[in-house]
Protein backbone atom coordinates (compact mmCIF):
# COMPACT_ATOMS: atom_id res chain seq x y z
CA UNK A 1 0.00 0.00 0.00
CA UNK A 2 2.77 2.05 0.75
CA UNK A 3 3.42 4.03 -3.04
CA UNK A 4 0.54 6.03 -2.47
CA UNK A 5 0.03 6.50 1.49
CA UNK A 6 1.76 8.15 4.32
CA UNK A 7 3.39 6.04 6.97
CA UNK A 8 0.37 6.65 9.03
CA UNK A 9 -1.45 4.63 5.64
CA UNK A 10 -3.33 8.55 5.33
CA UNK A 11 -3.58 8.72 1.46
CA UNK A 12 -0.71 11.18 0.44
CA UNK A 13 -1.93 12.98 -2.46
CA UNK A 14 1.65 14.67 -3.85
CA UNK A 15 2.47 10.41 -4.35
CA UNK A 16 -1.17 9.84 -6.23
CA UNK A 17 -0.69 13.03 -8.25
CA UNK A 18 2.43 11.75 -10.01
CA UNK A 19 0.15 8.97 -11.28
CA UNK A 20 -1.97 11.51 -13.35
CA UNK A 21 -0.47 13.02 -16.33
CA UNK A 22 -3.54 15.93 -16.94
CA UNK A 23 -1.95 17.31 -13.25
CA UNK A 24 0.82 19.00 -14.85
CA UNK A 25 -0.83 20.48 -18.17
CA UNK A 26 -1.39 24.17 -17.85
CA UNK A 27 -4.34 24.55 -19.51
CA UNK A 28 -5.12 28.36 -19.81
CA UNK A 29 -1.87 28.88 -18.73
CA UNK A 30 -2.54 27.92 -15.38
CA UNK A 31 -1.46 25.03 -12.96
CA UNK A 32 -4.61 22.94 -13.06
CA UNK A 33 -7.18 22.87 -9.66
CA UNK A 34 -9.39 20.39 -10.89
CA UNK A 35 -12.50 20.24 -8.77
CA UNK A 36 -14.88 18.59 -10.94
CA UNK A 37 -14.55 15.13 -10.47
CA UNK A 38 -18.19 14.29 -9.76
CA UNK A 39 -18.46 15.11 -13.40
CA UNK A 40 -15.73 12.93 -15.06
CA UNK A 41 -13.08 11.93 -12.58
CA UNK A 42 -9.38 11.81 -14.16
CA UNK A 43 -7.59 8.84 -15.46
CA UNK A 44 -4.43 7.51 -14.14
CA UNK A 45 -1.70 6.47 -15.88
CA UNK A 46 -2.24 2.90 -15.08
CA UNK A 47 -6.01 3.11 -16.95
CA UNK A 48 -4.41 4.29 -19.92
CA UNK A 49 -1.50 1.65 -20.26
CA UNK A 50 -3.99 -1.17 -19.87
CA UNK A 51 -5.98 -0.29 -22.61
CA UNK A 52 -2.86 0.37 -24.47
CA UNK A 53 -1.65 -2.97 -23.63
CA UNK A 54 -5.15 -4.46 -24.30
CA UNK A 55 -5.28 -3.25 -27.39
CA UNK A 56 -1.94 -3.54 -28.44
CA UNK A 57 -1.56 -7.68 -27.78
CA UNK A 58 -5.27 -8.89 -27.24
CA UNK A 59 -7.19 -6.74 -29.35
CA UNK A 60 -9.96 -9.14 -31.52
CA UNK A 61 -13.98 -9.21 -31.21
CA UNK A 62 -14.88 -11.23 -28.04
CA UNK A 63 -16.95 -14.12 -28.05
CA UNK A 64 -16.20 -14.83 -31.68
CA UNK A 65 -12.77 -15.27 -32.81
CA UNK A 66 -12.05 -19.08 -33.33
CA UNK A 67 -8.03 -18.30 -32.73
CA UNK A 68 -5.83 -17.82 -30.14
CA UNK A 69 -6.42 -13.68 -30.33
CA UNK A 70 -9.65 -14.19 -30.07
CA UNK A 71 -9.72 -16.33 -27.04
CA UNK A 72 -7.35 -13.77 -25.24
CA UNK A 73 -9.49 -10.92 -26.15
CA UNK A 74 -12.79 -12.76 -24.73
CA UNK A 75 -10.95 -13.59 -21.95
CA UNK A 76 -9.20 -9.91 -21.30
CA UNK A 77 -13.42 -8.68 -21.79
CA UNK A 78 -14.57 -11.47 -18.95
CA UNK A 79 -11.73 -10.78 -16.68
CA UNK A 80 -12.80 -7.11 -16.60
CA UNK A 81 -16.16 -8.30 -16.11
CA UNK A 82 -15.14 -10.68 -12.88
CA UNK A 83 -12.33 -7.42 -12.01
CA UNK A 84 -15.63 -5.22 -11.69
CA UNK A 85 -17.79 -7.65 -10.40
CA UNK A 86 -15.48 -7.82 -7.09
CA UNK A 87 -15.52 -4.12 -6.75
CA UNK A 88 -18.55 -4.73 -6.20
CA UNK A 89 -18.62 -7.61 -4.28
CA UNK A 90 -21.01 -9.44 -6.82
CA UNK A 91 -21.42 -12.32 -9.12
CA UNK A 92 -20.04 -11.71 -12.62
CA UNK A 93 -22.82 -13.71 -13.56
CA UNK A 94 -25.23 -10.37 -12.44
CA UNK A 95 -23.45 -7.88 -13.69
CA UNK A 96 -24.06 -6.19 -17.16
CA UNK A 97 -21.68 -4.28 -18.39
CA UNK A 98 -23.34 -1.30 -20.59
CA UNK A 99 -21.84 1.72 -22.35
CA UNK A 100 -23.30 4.09 -19.29
CA UNK A 101 -24.81 4.04 -16.41
CA UNK A 102 -27.68 6.09 -18.36
CA UNK A 103 -27.85 3.06 -20.39
CA UNK A 104 -28.34 1.53 -17.16
CA UNK A 105 -30.83 3.51 -15.70
CA UNK A 106 -32.74 3.30 -18.79
CA UNK A 107 -32.68 -0.68 -18.74
CA UNK A 108 -34.13 -0.84 -15.47
CA UNK A 109 -37.00 1.44 -16.42
CA UNK A 110 -37.37 0.09 -19.77
CA UNK A 111 -37.11 -3.65 -19.55
CA UNK A 112 -38.16 -4.57 -15.45
CA UNK A 113 -40.45 -1.04 -15.60
CA UNK A 114 -42.44 -1.90 -18.71
CA UNK A 115 -43.09 -5.62 -18.00
CA UNK A 116 -43.80 -4.54 -14.06
CA UNK A 117 -45.59 -1.16 -14.23
CA UNK A 118 -49.38 -0.98 -14.98
CA UNK A 119 -52.08 1.19 -15.04
CA UNK A 120 -52.55 2.66 -11.76
CA UNK A 121 -49.17 1.65 -10.61
CA UNK A 122 -46.86 3.93 -8.52
CA UNK A 123 -43.12 4.35 -9.06
CA UNK A 124 -41.34 6.71 -6.10
CA UNK A 125 -38.69 8.69 -6.72
CA UNK A 126 -36.94 11.68 -5.01
CA UNK A 127 -37.37 15.12 -5.93
CA UNK A 128 -33.44 15.47 -5.93
CA UNK A 129 -32.83 12.91 -8.61
CA UNK A 130 -30.04 12.86 -11.31
CA UNK A 131 -32.68 13.39 -15.20
CA UNK A 132 -30.72 9.69 -15.51
CA UNK A 133 -33.05 8.48 -12.85
CA UNK A 134 -36.06 10.31 -13.43
CA UNK A 135 -36.94 10.88 -17.04
CA UNK A 136 -36.84 7.23 -17.86
CA UNK A 137 -39.10 6.52 -14.89
CA UNK A 138 -41.24 8.98 -16.39
CA UNK A 139 -41.53 7.63 -19.70
CA UNK A 140 -42.57 4.35 -18.37
CA UNK A 141 -45.00 5.63 -15.96
CA UNK A 142 -46.42 7.89 -19.60
CA UNK A 143 -46.45 4.65 -21.43
CA UNK A 144 -48.16 2.89 -18.49
CA UNK A 145 -50.54 5.31 -17.54
CA UNK A 146 -48.73 4.89 -13.97
CA UNK A 147 -48.01 7.80 -11.03
CA UNK A 148 -44.53 8.89 -9.52
CA UNK A 149 -44.17 10.26 -6.01
CA UNK A 150 -41.88 12.36 -4.75
CA UNK A 151 -39.63 11.92 -1.64
CA UNK A 152 -39.75 15.73 -0.85
CA UNK A 153 -36.57 17.83 -0.16
CA UNK A 154 -36.05 20.89 2.31
CA UNK A 155 -36.72 23.61 0.41
CA UNK A 156 -33.51 25.67 1.67
CA UNK A 157 -30.78 22.96 2.16
CA UNK A 158 -32.27 20.39 -0.53
CA UNK A 159 -31.86 17.42 1.84
CA UNK A 160 -33.96 14.49 0.75
CA UNK A 161 -36.79 13.85 3.43
CA UNK A 162 -36.06 10.23 4.40
CA UNK A 163 -38.58 10.52 7.10
CA UNK A 164 -41.40 11.61 4.34
CA UNK A 165 -40.54 7.62 2.78
CA UNK A 166 -43.15 5.61 4.95
CA UNK A 167 -45.82 7.54 4.07
CA UNK A 168 -45.48 7.06 0.49
CA UNK A 169 -44.76 3.71 1.14
CA UNK A 170 -48.15 3.20 2.35
CA UNK A 171 -49.32 3.38 -1.11
CA UNK A 172 -47.54 0.43 -2.14
CA UNK A 173 -45.30 1.47 -4.79
CA UNK A 174 -43.91 -0.99 -7.11
CA UNK A 175 -40.22 0.24 -7.33
CA UNK A 176 -38.68 3.11 -5.29
CA UNK A 177 -35.83 4.67 -7.35
CA UNK A 178 -32.76 6.66 -6.03
CA UNK A 179 -29.47 8.02 -5.81
CA UNK A 180 -27.00 6.21 -3.50
CA UNK A 181 -24.95 9.51 -3.54
CA UNK A 182 -27.00 12.97 -4.59
CA UNK A 183 -24.77 14.86 -7.47
CA UNK A 184 -25.94 17.86 -6.51
CA UNK A 185 -26.54 17.62 -2.59
CA UNK A 186 -23.37 14.81 -1.50
CA UNK A 187 -25.70 13.24 0.82
CA UNK A 188 -24.78 9.51 1.27
CA UNK A 189 -28.45 7.74 1.38
CA UNK A 190 -29.02 5.58 4.71
CA UNK A 191 -29.59 2.55 1.99
CA UNK A 192 -29.94 -0.59 3.94
CA UNK A 193 -32.27 1.31 6.16
CA UNK A 194 -34.61 2.55 3.16
CA UNK A 195 -34.30 -0.92 1.06
CA UNK A 196 -35.52 -2.29 4.54
CA UNK A 197 -38.60 -0.26 4.76
CA UNK A 198 -39.23 -0.49 1.14
CA UNK A 199 -38.87 -4.10 0.65
CA UNK A 200 -41.16 -4.59 3.98
CA UNK A 201 -44.41 -3.00 1.36
CA UNK A 202 -43.04 -5.94 -1.60
CA UNK A 203 -41.65 -2.75 -3.65
CA UNK A 204 -38.23 -2.70 -5.25
CA UNK A 205 -35.15 -0.71 -4.66
CA UNK A 206 -33.41 0.83 -7.73
CA UNK A 207 -30.25 2.87 -6.78
CA UNK A 208 -28.07 5.06 -9.14
CA UNK A 209 -24.45 4.35 -7.81
CA UNK A 210 -22.79 7.35 -10.14
CA UNK A 211 -21.24 9.53 -7.40
CA UNK A 212 -20.82 6.74 -4.58
CA UNK A 213 -18.35 4.04 -5.89
CA UNK A 214 -15.57 6.03 -6.78
CA UNK A 215 -15.89 7.97 -3.44
CA UNK A 216 -16.31 5.16 -0.64
CA UNK A 217 -16.28 1.57 0.05
CA UNK A 218 -19.42 -0.06 -1.75
CA UNK A 219 -20.15 -3.54 -1.17
CA UNK A 220 -23.38 -4.32 -3.02
CA UNK A 221 -25.03 -6.66 -0.79
CA UNK A 222 -24.74 -4.85 2.03
CA UNK A 223 -26.88 -1.80 0.87
CA UNK A 224 -30.20 -4.16 0.03
CA UNK A 225 -30.72 -2.84 -3.36
CA UNK A 226 -31.96 -4.55 -6.23
CA UNK A 227 -30.66 -2.66 -8.83
CA UNK A 228 -27.24 -0.60 -8.69
CA UNK A 229 -26.14 1.26 -11.93
CA UNK A 230 -22.78 3.07 -12.02
CA UNK A 231 -20.53 4.77 -14.46
CA UNK A 232 -16.98 3.77 -15.78
CA UNK A 233 -15.55 7.77 -15.69
CA UNK A 234 -16.27 8.68 -13.01
CA UNK A 235 -14.05 5.89 -11.36
CA UNK A 236 -11.03 7.10 -13.86
CA UNK A 237 -12.34 4.17 -16.59
CA UNK A 238 -12.79 5.70 -20.15
CA UNK A 239 -16.34 7.85 -21.60
CA UNK A 240 -17.67 4.53 -22.48
CA UNK A 241 -18.45 2.31 -19.93
CA UNK A 242 -20.92 1.39 -17.09
CA UNK A 243 -22.99 -1.12 -15.92
CA UNK A 244 -25.88 -2.46 -14.29
CA UNK A 245 -25.98 -4.81 -11.11
CA UNK A 246 -29.68 -7.14 -11.38
CA UNK A 247 -30.34 -9.09 -8.74
CA UNK A 248 -30.36 -12.55 -10.23
CA UNK A 249 -33.84 -13.37 -10.06
CA UNK A 250 -34.72 -10.40 -11.32
CA UNK A 251 -32.36 -10.58 -14.14
CA UNK A 252 -33.05 -13.94 -15.40
CA UNK A 253 -36.95 -12.45 -16.19
CA UNK A 254 -35.95 -9.25 -17.46
CA UNK A 255 -36.58 -8.92 -21.33
CA UNK A 256 -33.68 -7.59 -23.85
CA UNK A 257 -34.44 -3.69 -24.78
CA UNK A 258 -31.62 -3.86 -27.71
CA UNK A 259 -31.28 -6.83 -30.12
CA UNK A 260 -29.04 -7.60 -32.51
CA UNK A 261 -25.68 -9.72 -32.21
CA UNK A 262 -23.80 -11.39 -29.50
CA UNK A 263 -27.16 -11.56 -27.61
CA UNK A 264 -28.74 -14.56 -29.36
CA UNK A 265 -28.88 -18.55 -28.73
CA UNK A 266 -31.00 -19.26 -32.53
CA UNK A 267 -32.22 -16.83 -34.78
CA UNK A 268 -34.80 -17.85 -37.64
CA UNK A 269 -36.20 -15.45 -40.14
CA UNK A 270 -39.07 -14.55 -38.48
CA UNK A 271 -38.00 -15.02 -34.81
CA UNK A 272 -35.05 -15.24 -32.49
CA UNK A 273 -34.40 -16.72 -28.99
CA UNK A 274 -31.89 -14.71 -26.94
CA UNK A 275 -29.10 -15.59 -24.99
CA UNK A 276 -29.30 -16.57 -20.97
CA UNK A 277 -27.95 -14.34 -18.33
CA UNK A 278 -26.03 -10.74 -18.49
CA UNK A 279 -25.32 -11.62 -22.33
CA UNK A 280 -28.76 -10.97 -23.68
CA UNK A 281 -28.39 -7.46 -22.87
CA UNK A 282 -25.46 -6.79 -23.88
CA UNK A 283 -26.27 -6.77 -27.72
CA UNK A 284 -23.45 -5.88 -30.57
CA UNK A 285 -19.93 -6.09 -30.48
CA UNK A 286 -19.07 -5.38 -26.32
CA UNK A 287 -17.15 -2.22 -25.31
CA UNK A 288 -14.21 -4.68 -24.45
CA UNK A 289 -11.41 -1.77 -24.44
CA UNK A 290 -13.84 0.43 -21.78
CA UNK A 291 -14.55 -2.91 -19.39
CA UNK A 292 -10.47 -3.41 -19.11
CA UNK A 293 -10.14 0.21 -18.70
CA UNK A 294 -12.86 0.25 -15.68
CA UNK A 295 -11.34 -3.07 -14.82
CA UNK A 296 -7.87 -1.10 -14.33
CA UNK A 297 -9.75 1.68 -12.51
CA UNK A 298 -11.08 -1.02 -10.06
CA UNK A 299 -7.30 -1.53 -9.49
CA UNK A 300 -6.14 1.89 -9.04
CA UNK A 301 -8.89 2.78 -6.53
CA UNK A 302 -8.50 -0.81 -4.40
CA UNK A 303 -4.29 0.06 -4.28
CA UNK A 304 -5.50 3.44 -2.46
CA UNK A 305 -7.83 1.91 -0.84
CA UNK A 306 -11.28 2.88 -0.69
CA UNK A 307 -11.68 3.80 2.82
CA UNK A 308 -8.64 5.98 2.66
CA UNK A 309 -9.82 7.69 0.05
CA UNK A 310 -13.11 8.37 2.14
CA UNK A 311 -11.10 9.52 4.57
CA UNK A 312 -9.05 11.52 2.73
CA UNK A 313 -12.01 13.28 1.00
CA UNK A 314 -13.91 13.83 3.90
CA UNK A 315 -10.96 15.79 5.09
CA UNK A 316 -11.06 18.47 1.90
CA UNK A 317 -15.11 18.39 2.45
CA UNK A 318 -14.51 19.25 5.90
CA UNK A 319 -12.18 22.70 4.69
CA UNK A 320 -14.77 23.40 2.10
CA UNK A 321 -17.32 23.05 4.06
CA UNK A 322 -15.47 25.56 6.83
CA UNK A 323 -13.91 27.68 5.32
CA UNK A 324 -16.42 28.73 2.51
CA UNK A 325 -18.93 31.23 4.60
CA UNK A 326 -15.38 32.91 5.50
CA UNK A 327 -14.32 33.17 1.62
CA UNK A 328 -18.45 33.92 0.69
CA UNK A 329 -19.99 35.21 3.97
CA UNK A 330 -23.91 35.25 2.18
CA UNK A 331 -23.13 31.10 1.00
CA UNK A 332 -25.66 29.10 1.09
CA UNK A 333 -24.76 25.54 1.43
CA UNK A 334 -26.56 22.48 -0.14
CA UNK A 335 -27.12 19.30 1.82
CA UNK A 336 -25.93 18.69 5.40
CA UNK A 337 -23.82 21.01 6.79
CA UNK A 338 -20.83 18.29 8.14
CA UNK A 339 -18.62 16.22 5.88
CA UNK A 340 -19.77 12.89 7.62
CA UNK A 341 -22.28 11.64 5.55
CA UNK A 342 -21.27 12.95 2.54
CA UNK A 343 -19.26 11.67 -0.66
CA UNK A 344 -17.06 13.44 -2.93
CA UNK A 345 -19.08 17.15 -3.14
CA UNK A 346 -20.08 20.13 -1.59
CA UNK A 347 -22.89 22.39 -3.96
CA UNK A 348 -23.45 25.88 -2.78
CA UNK A 349 -25.10 29.28 -4.24
CA UNK A 350 -24.76 32.98 -3.55
CA UNK A 351 -26.86 36.08 -4.11
CA UNK A 352 -23.65 37.88 -4.65
CA UNK A 353 -22.30 36.20 -7.25
CA UNK A 354 -23.73 34.05 -10.09
CA UNK A 355 -22.52 30.28 -10.28
CA UNK A 356 -21.53 31.21 -13.74
CA UNK A 357 -19.87 33.91 -12.94
CA UNK A 358 -17.85 32.09 -10.17
CA UNK A 359 -16.53 29.79 -12.29
CA UNK A 360 -15.67 31.71 -15.09
CA UNK A 361 -13.18 34.13 -12.33
CA UNK A 362 -12.17 30.29 -10.94
CA UNK A 363 -10.76 29.76 -14.14
CA UNK A 364 -8.70 32.33 -14.12
CA UNK A 365 -6.82 30.94 -11.34
CA UNK A 366 -6.98 27.20 -12.93
CA UNK A 367 -9.84 26.30 -10.83
CA UNK A 368 -12.48 23.47 -12.54
CA UNK A 369 -15.33 23.89 -10.96
CA UNK A 370 -19.01 23.30 -12.03
CA UNK A 371 -21.63 25.82 -12.27
CA UNK A 372 -25.50 24.87 -13.61
CA UNK A 373 -28.23 22.56 -12.57
CA UNK A 374 -25.90 18.93 -12.53
CA UNK A 375 -28.66 17.38 -14.34
CA UNK A 376 -31.30 18.12 -11.42
CA UNK A 377 -33.53 20.81 -12.67
CA UNK A 378 -36.62 19.82 -10.64
CA UNK A 379 -34.18 20.20 -7.39
CA UNK A 380 -32.91 23.50 -8.17
CA UNK A 381 -36.61 24.72 -9.20
CA UNK A 382 -37.84 23.22 -5.56
CA UNK A 383 -34.46 25.33 -4.00
CA UNK A 384 -35.35 28.71 -6.11
CA UNK A 385 -32.36 28.41 -7.73
CA UNK A 386 -31.44 27.97 -11.49
CA UNK A 387 -27.92 27.26 -10.99
CA UNK A 388 -25.63 26.50 -8.07
CA UNK A 389 -21.65 26.25 -8.12
CA UNK A 390 -20.47 22.34 -7.30
CA UNK A 391 -16.90 21.48 -6.30
CA UNK A 392 -15.94 18.21 -5.97
CA UNK A 393 -12.85 16.37 -5.24
CA UNK A 394 -10.85 13.20 -5.68
CA UNK A 395 -8.15 10.81 -4.59
CA UNK A 396 -5.34 13.23 -6.49
CA UNK A 397 -7.09 16.84 -4.79
CA UNK A 398 -5.15 18.05 -2.50
CA UNK A 399 -4.48 21.43 -0.31
CA UNK A 400 -2.97 23.69 -2.92
CA UNK A 401 -6.34 23.14 -5.24
CA UNK A 402 -8.54 24.48 -2.49
CA UNK A 403 -6.10 27.25 -1.40
CA UNK A 404 -6.66 28.00 -4.61
CA UNK A 405 -10.14 27.56 -4.47
CA UNK A 406 -10.66 29.89 -2.03
CA UNK A 407 -8.40 32.53 -3.42
CA UNK A 408 -10.90 32.67 -6.13
CA UNK A 409 -13.91 32.80 -4.19
CA UNK A 410 -12.05 35.86 -2.35
CA UNK A 411 -11.52 37.57 -6.10
CA UNK A 412 -14.85 36.76 -6.94
CA UNK A 413 -16.10 38.28 -3.56
CA UNK A 414 -13.92 41.49 -4.51
CA UNK A 415 -15.14 42.13 -8.12
CA UNK A 416 -18.94 42.06 -7.16
CA UNK A 417 -18.40 43.96 -3.58
CA UNK A 418 -16.97 46.99 -6.02
CA UNK B 1 -6.02 39.83 -13.40
CA UNK B 2 -7.07 42.47 -16.36
CA UNK B 3 -8.77 40.11 -18.54
CA UNK B 4 -10.85 39.09 -15.93
CA UNK B 5 -11.50 42.95 -15.07
CA UNK B 6 -12.35 43.71 -18.45
CA UNK B 7 -15.62 40.84 -18.39
CA UNK B 8 -16.04 42.00 -15.15
CA UNK B 9 -15.62 46.18 -15.49
CA UNK B 10 -17.62 48.27 -13.54
CA UNK B 11 -20.27 49.05 -16.76
CA UNK B 12 -21.30 45.20 -16.59
CA UNK B 13 -21.25 44.90 -12.59
CA UNK B 14 -23.43 48.28 -12.96
CA UNK B 15 -26.28 46.50 -15.70
CA UNK B 16 -25.89 43.99 -13.36
CA UNK B 17 -26.90 45.33 -10.14
CA UNK B 18 -29.12 47.32 -11.53
CA UNK B 19 -30.45 46.55 -14.91
CA UNK B 20 -32.18 48.59 -17.19
CA UNK B 21 -35.32 47.55 -18.58
CA UNK B 22 -35.91 45.22 -15.71
CA UNK B 23 -39.88 44.23 -14.82
CA UNK B 24 -43.24 43.35 -16.71
CA UNK B 25 -45.09 45.39 -19.14
CA UNK B 26 -48.77 46.14 -18.56
CA UNK B 27 -49.71 45.34 -22.04
CA UNK B 28 -46.49 43.69 -24.19
CA UNK B 29 -47.62 42.49 -27.84
CA UNK B 30 -45.62 39.64 -27.37
CA UNK B 31 -43.75 37.95 -24.34
CA UNK B 32 -41.11 34.94 -24.40
CA UNK B 33 -39.70 32.89 -22.18
CA UNK B 34 -35.90 31.76 -23.22
CA UNK B 35 -33.99 29.48 -21.04
CA UNK B 36 -30.49 28.10 -21.41
CA UNK B 37 -31.02 24.33 -21.25
CA UNK B 38 -27.04 23.79 -20.63
CA UNK B 39 -27.05 26.23 -17.84
CA UNK B 40 -30.75 27.08 -16.23
CA UNK B 41 -30.88 30.88 -16.77
CA UNK B 42 -34.00 31.84 -17.54
CA UNK B 43 -35.18 35.71 -19.49
CA UNK B 44 -38.66 36.53 -20.43
CA UNK B 45 -38.29 39.30 -22.76
CA UNK B 46 -41.27 41.86 -23.60
CA UNK B 47 -41.96 43.68 -26.56
CA UNK B 48 -44.31 46.42 -27.71
CA UNK B 49 -44.50 46.80 -31.73
CA UNK B 50 -46.51 49.14 -33.44
CA UNK B 51 -47.95 48.58 -36.92
CA UNK B 52 -45.05 48.99 -39.11
CA UNK B 53 -43.09 46.56 -36.90
CA UNK B 54 -41.08 48.78 -34.56
CA UNK B 55 -39.88 48.62 -31.30
CA UNK B 56 -41.66 51.20 -29.20
CA UNK B 57 -41.00 49.80 -25.87
CA UNK B 58 -39.12 46.74 -24.29
CA UNK B 59 -38.78 44.96 -20.34
CA UNK B 60 -36.49 41.87 -19.25
CA UNK B 61 -37.10 39.84 -16.28
CA UNK B 62 -35.63 36.99 -14.94
CA UNK B 63 -32.33 35.21 -13.12
CA UNK B 64 -28.82 33.99 -14.27
CA UNK B 65 -25.54 35.04 -13.95
CA UNK B 66 -23.65 38.88 -14.59
CA UNK B 67 -22.90 38.05 -17.90
CA UNK B 68 -26.63 37.26 -19.09
CA UNK B 69 -28.44 39.74 -17.05
CA UNK B 70 -25.92 42.68 -18.02
CA UNK B 71 -26.12 41.71 -21.82
CA UNK B 72 -30.16 41.86 -22.01
CA UNK B 73 -29.67 44.85 -19.88
CA UNK B 74 -27.44 46.58 -22.50
CA UNK B 75 -29.27 44.95 -25.39
CA UNK B 76 -33.12 46.57 -24.01
CA UNK B 77 -31.38 49.63 -24.15
CA UNK B 78 -31.16 49.74 -27.56
CA UNK B 79 -33.98 48.03 -28.83
CA UNK B 80 -36.20 51.11 -28.88
CA UNK B 81 -36.67 52.83 -32.58
CA UNK B 82 -34.73 49.67 -34.13
CA UNK B 83 -37.24 47.65 -36.84
CA UNK B 84 -37.99 43.76 -36.59
CA UNK B 85 -36.11 43.10 -39.46
CA UNK B 86 -32.86 45.23 -37.83
CA UNK B 87 -33.25 43.67 -35.30
CA UNK B 88 -33.27 39.83 -36.72
CA UNK B 89 -30.43 40.66 -38.51
CA UNK B 90 -28.38 41.06 -35.64
CA UNK B 91 -26.06 38.37 -34.28
CA UNK B 92 -22.54 37.80 -31.94
CA UNK B 93 -20.49 40.64 -32.66
CA UNK B 94 -23.04 43.26 -32.30
CA UNK B 95 -23.97 41.67 -28.38
CA UNK B 96 -19.77 41.37 -27.93
CA UNK B 97 -19.63 45.31 -29.44
CA UNK B 98 -22.25 45.45 -26.45
CA UNK B 99 -20.56 44.22 -23.95
CA UNK B 100 -17.58 45.80 -25.19
CA UNK B 101 -15.36 42.59 -24.47
CA UNK B 102 -15.47 39.35 -25.80
CA UNK B 103 -16.58 36.46 -23.89
CA UNK B 104 -15.35 33.03 -24.08
CA UNK B 105 -16.57 30.27 -25.70
CA UNK B 106 -18.09 28.92 -22.55
CA UNK B 107 -20.59 31.87 -21.83
CA UNK B 108 -21.27 33.08 -24.94
CA UNK B 109 -24.75 31.23 -24.80
CA UNK B 110 -24.83 33.41 -21.46
CA UNK B 111 -24.55 36.84 -23.20
CA UNK B 112 -26.58 35.60 -26.17
CA UNK B 113 -30.04 34.77 -24.03
CA UNK B 114 -31.13 38.14 -24.45
CA UNK B 115 -31.02 38.60 -28.16
CA UNK B 116 -32.02 34.95 -28.75
CA UNK B 117 -34.72 35.42 -27.08
CA UNK B 118 -35.69 38.80 -28.73
CA UNK B 119 -35.53 37.08 -31.79
CA UNK B 120 -37.86 34.18 -31.05
CA UNK B 121 -40.24 37.05 -29.77
CA UNK B 122 -40.18 39.09 -33.00
CA UNK B 123 -40.43 35.56 -34.70
CA UNK B 124 -44.02 34.65 -32.82
CA UNK B 125 -44.98 38.11 -33.09
CA UNK B 126 -44.52 37.88 -36.85
CA UNK B 127 -46.47 34.56 -36.97
CA UNK B 128 -49.19 35.59 -34.90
Amino acid sequence: MSAWHRADGSLDPRKVRAAYPILATRPGGNPLHYLDSAATAQRPKQVVDAVSNFLFTANANPHRGAYALGTAATDAYEGARARVARFLNVPATELIMLGSATEALNLVARSWGRANIHRGDLIVVTEAEHHANLIPWQQVAREADADIEFIPVDDRTGEILWDRLDSLLKLRPKVVALAHVSNVLGSIAPLAEIASHVHAVGALLSVDGCQAVSNMPVSIPELGADFYAFSAHKMGGLFSGGGLWARADLLAEMAPIETGGDMIREVRLRDATFAEGTQRFEAGTPDASGTVALAAACDFLDELGRAAIHEHETRLLARVLRELPDALPDVRILGTPHAEGRAGLVSFSSDLVHAHDLATILDRRGVAIRAGHHCAMPLHEQLELSATARVSVAPYTDDDDLDALFEGLRDARAIFSR
Amino acid sequence: MGGMDDLYREQILEHHRTPHNHGVLAEPSVSLDGRNPSCGDVITMQLVLDAAGTITDVAFSGRGCAISQASASLLTDELRGKSADEILALGTPYVMELLGVEVGPSRVHCALLGLETTQKAIERWRSR
